[in-house]
């Protein structure tokens, strides 16, 4: 792929894109804004808002785990007025399901795809915007729409909808579940997928169309390599959910009966097993779409704080693409007790199993990545090797999962939310954070506070880790997950004083993000000023200012090299620095006398 | 709702079937440690767990050495220590990552899937053994003993309903014994269930036996569960598909027997079963006699015939 790519002549380059005069008014600047970076910022704002919704829900979770039935401290007596302050069984149920839709479609999603997506594809890639900027302001106002929705269905008569976030029928449809707000989330996820949609297309073209002269497939940062395979996974796959949803919401309104079957069903019975097929189509390649990102993202940012080349980067490059493909084929696995056919359920079963070569191909380029390089122990770099760890050990845990025999007895315990967490929670939170502390300079001008950073990170990464693996004991001990109150079964009687210690761990875990959001909101406005490249790596985004003007490249820069070169002998000689960027000329004894100074501040404009 | 007003019928209907002579069994007991399963009652539950173990044992190495590695690289490899300027991609490199990633995939995969395989074929999914093993009566009535045991549940918001074929053997007759929330069986057998719902998912899980299989609407699922020697006791069922505001108290309780208790609780239950229907006799053109049963309670007539695939 990289040889022979043919690239549209640079003059055509500088046309296609053409440079805005920036918005002045208020609301062509922060709300119809076609800037990428603007966007990209709404759904940072966005997925930060839905962060803490959801997040909260976990709370209440854990508090009735901790504490059945008894009065919420605090916020109790003002959210379930209605129920003197207790969490009631419906409304844990609401709780649970809002908050692992909330989780993954508005606050993971916008922040991993959203945020990163729109802040970096064009900025890594050297263009001046989305192929399509007008898409891309639709794809967040779609998104803005959808939040509005499931917010909305908190205030319905019967209250938020309850079916589980799989929202499987018949338990979703009238049969389980009456009232306006399980359609009201069903509707939500319906247009949260439009824009996700709308994105998806938005960045496979400008991956594709928008490269710089020189950029070729092989030269992409991984974290776009991860985005591009994200989107592709978005397009092809949340359109089969949206129709889930649609044929969902058919059967809530219209008398139809497509998952409806048994004595509640009218004549022509419909089948709950097809929703299952349709919802996991789409819902196994998701938790990769939630997590590609993440690896491209400390792919690139280990190679950069490792002051090192990414090890094997085609490695990584097939092993992300080979998981892509994959995912596609692996649903089954979530169906293993659902009565599917023996012969089938072994075939899912073998496909499941093959995804753990490419992921070991992608861990062992990771440790090899940081073995024998120079760590720079920046915060970016801690939560990038967090990722790793909680991301291990979420894999590792998989394979349990994956096989029938084993997930036969594991099945829908705490040890599949103890894993799916670890992997889509607790390693997406710890990518979406390590990308934060990255690019935060580039977002906001100044620099996040180190310190405040690092207590951020021991304190996440500890008390995540250990909120999940105590899931993962309690579903070993035979736990079974959304139950309201697990101690009314005599064989979970026991299981009381560790979920106690889970709950403090995950309030602890809910207590360091407070300083995050300190960090965060003090650092914007009065943190350290970032110079241009503060960490000194060599992707295009650090060549610009910081922030970027709103064109981001005055002229398209054009590129020489790939994204990883630290450490070459030769350049750190010459130049006195150990990293090239992608658009320097490699440095002779005559061209480049050492020069301390990194070309920092202004564009590198030279022609190749 | 009709099914909500029937629940009241329902419970008089167990009522009936729990007044048996008092076959003396245990509460359900609690489980003694966090860090375990729990206690294992099926014969064939420690394939399971010992597949569990390893794999978190190999899991766990592989954790290890991750960790080493990293906590090394962080303290060693730092300040200053000379980056070395390696991309990773000449072929010896590759065929190294190759070979390591062939090796786990085969220790630790291969582990699991020639085992998963070995154990579904010979235990979990062995229905053509389950079914050849069979059911049989003899002469005087009683059960064959080595046989399979057969068991229907339905299940709805929120109990189990249970159906045993009865003295006739079949399904779906008036001998039936019909339970809620209170199943029976007897130690040391194969219990081939067949589950089917009437309104939502649920999901009819043993912790203690290792099965669970979905309770689908409109379709019938398979299941073996398998009872251990010296298993005795009562455990709890529980639905582990979200399956409503009080999916948590889907609970209930199945009653391992010694197999004469078994045998002589069935005995009595079916006769029980019986009172529950009006015979109606009547003479067709021929002049031969029709007994036709008919339900005094209809939540007794949600069966299906067996099905033999």
């Amino acid at each position: 792929m990289s040889s022979g790519e043919h690239h549209a002549p640079e003059d055509a380059h500088q046309h296609l894109q053409a440079i805005h005069e920036p918005p002045t008014d208020f609301w062509s600047k922060y709300v119809f804004s076609i800037d990428h970076k603007v966007i990209a910022k709404q759904f940072l704002w966005a997925g930060f808002f839905f962060l803490f919704v959801g997040g909260m829900e976990a709370m209440l979770i854990r508090w009735q785990w901790a504490y059945p039935g008894q009065e919420v401290p605090l916020i109790g007596k003002i959210i379930f007025s209605s129920s003197n302050g207790e969490i009631s069984p419906s409304a844990y149920n609401s709780i649970f399901t809002t908050h692992g839709l909330i989780m993954i479609f508005w606050a993971v999603t916008p922040l991993l795809i959203g945020c990163f997506g729109n802040l970096t594809i064009p900025l890594m890639i050297g263009a001046r915007d989305m192929a399509f900027p007008k898409l891309n302001m639709y794809s967040f106002h779609a998104f803005f729409l959808s939040g509005v929705l499931v917010m909305v269905g908190f205030a319905a008569p019967l209250g938020a909808g309850s079916a589980g976030w799989t929202t499987y029928a018949p338990l979703s449809t009238n049969v389980g579940s009456y009232g306006w707000g399980q359609s009201l989330l069903i509707a939500g996820i319906f247009v949260t997928g439009v824009g996700t949609i709308m994105g998806g297309i938005n960045y496979i073209a400008t991956v594709i169309r928008l490269r710089a002269p020189g950029m070729t497939w092989m030269r992409m940062p991984l974290t776009v390599w991860g985005l591009w395979l994200t989107s592709i996974l978005n397009v092809l796959f949340v359109p089969v959910l949206g129709s889930a949803g649609l044929l969902l919401l058919m059967d809530r309104h219209f008398g139809t009966e497509f998952f409806i079957a048994g004595a509640m069903a009218g004549e022509g019975a419909g089948d709950p097993i097809l929703f299952q097929h349709l919802f996991w189509i789409f819902g196994h390649p998701e938790v990769y779409i939630l997590i590609l990102p993440a690896w491209g993202i400390i792919s690139d940012l280990l190679s950069f704080f490792s002051r090192k080349p990414a090890y094997w980067y085609r490695g990584s490059v097939y092993a992300m693409c080979l998981v892509t493909g994959l995912s596609a084929v692996v649903y089954g696995h979530h169906m293993f007790v659902s009565g599917m056919n023996p012969l089938l359920g072994k075939s899912f079963m073998i496909l499941t199993l093959v995804i753990s070569v490419p992921a070991e191909m992608l861990f062992l380029n990771w440790l090899h990545t940081i073995w024998k390089g120079n760590i720079r122990k920046e915060t970016p770099m801690l939560f990038a090797m967090g990722t790793v760890f909680v991301f291990g050990l979420g894999g590792l845990t998989g394979l349990h999962l994956a096989t029938i025999s084993t997930d036969i007895y594991l099945h829908d315990t705490m040890w599949v939310v103890g894993h799916f967490h670890l992997t889509m929670a607790a390693a997406s939170f710890l990518g979406i954070m390590a990308g934060i502390y990255f690019w935060f300079p580039k977002m906001f001008g100044r620099m996040l506070n180190e310190r405040l950073g690092k207590i951020h990170f021991w304190g996440s990464t500890i008390f995540i880790t250990l909120t999940f693996m105590g899931q993962m004991i309690g579903g070993y001990a035979g736990q079974h997950r959304r139950l309201y109150d697990p101690y009314e079964y005599t064989f979970l009687e026991h299981l009381l004083p560790l979920n106690q210690y889970i709950s403090y761990f995950a309030f602890t875990l809910m207590a360091f993000q407070f300083v995050f959001v300190y960090n965060f909101f003090h650092s914007m406005w009065k943190g350290k000023k970032a110079p241009n490249n503060p960490w000194q790596v060599g992707t295009l985004e650090w060549e610009l200012t910081s922030p970027p003007p709103v064109h981001n490249f005055t002229t398209i820069p054009t590129v020489v090299r790939g994204p990883h070169e630290y450490a070459d002998p030769v350049a750190t000689k010459l130049l006195g620095r150990d990293w090239l960027s992608q658009t320097e000329p490699y440095p002779t004894a005559e061209s480049s006398p050492p020069d301390p100074s990194p070309p920092d501040g202004e564009l590198v404009e030279e022609t190749a | 709702m009709n099914h909500l007003l029937n629940r009241t019928k329902h419970l008089g209907l167990a009522a009936v079937l729990f007044v048996v002579p008092s076959l003396a069994h245990a509460e359900v007991q609690p489980e003694a440690n966090w860090y375990t399963m729990p206690r294992d009652m099926s014969q064939h539950g420690h394939r399971i767990d010992w597949l569990i173990d390893i794999t978190t044992l190999f899991a766990f190495i592989l954790f290890v050495i991750m960790c080493a590695w990293m906590a090394i690289a962080y303290i060693k490899h730092t300040n200053g220590h000379e980056a070395e300027y390696d991309h990773g991609n000449a072929r010896k490199q590759i065929v190294k990552a190759g070979i390591l990633s062939s090796v786990i995939f085969v220790w630790v995969d291969g582990n699991l899937f020639y085992n998963a395989m070995k154990d579904l074929d010979e235990a979990f999914w062995d229905f053509d053994g389950a079914r050849a093993n069979g059911w049989h009566f003899q002469e005087d009535g009683t059960v064959n003993t080595d046989g399979t045991l057969r068991l229907q549940i339905n299940a709805h918001q929120w109990a189990w309903d249970a159906r045993y074929a009865g003295p006739d053997g079949k399904f779906n007759t008036p001998d039936d014994i019909v339970t809620l929330n209170d199943i029976r069986v007897p130690e040391n057998k194969t219990i081939y269930v067949q589950i089917s719902s009437t309104d939502v998912i649920h999901s009819f899980a043993l912790p203690n036996f290792r099965v669970k299989q979905d309770a689908m609407p409109g379709m019938i699922t398979h299941m073996l569960a398998h009872t251990a020697e010296d298993s005795v006791g009562e455990y709890d069922i529980s639905c582990a598909q979200h399956c409503g505001a009080a999916h948590y108290l889907m609970k209930g309780t199945w009653i391992v027997q010694k197999q004469e208790d078994f045998d002589a609780w069935s005995k009595l239950a079916s006769e029980r079963a019986l009172t529950l229907y009006k015979k109606e006799i009547s003479v067709d053109d021929e002049g031969k006699e029709q007994v036709n049963y008919v339900a005094l309670n209809p939540d007794s007539e949600w069966g299906w015939t067996w099905k033999e695939k």
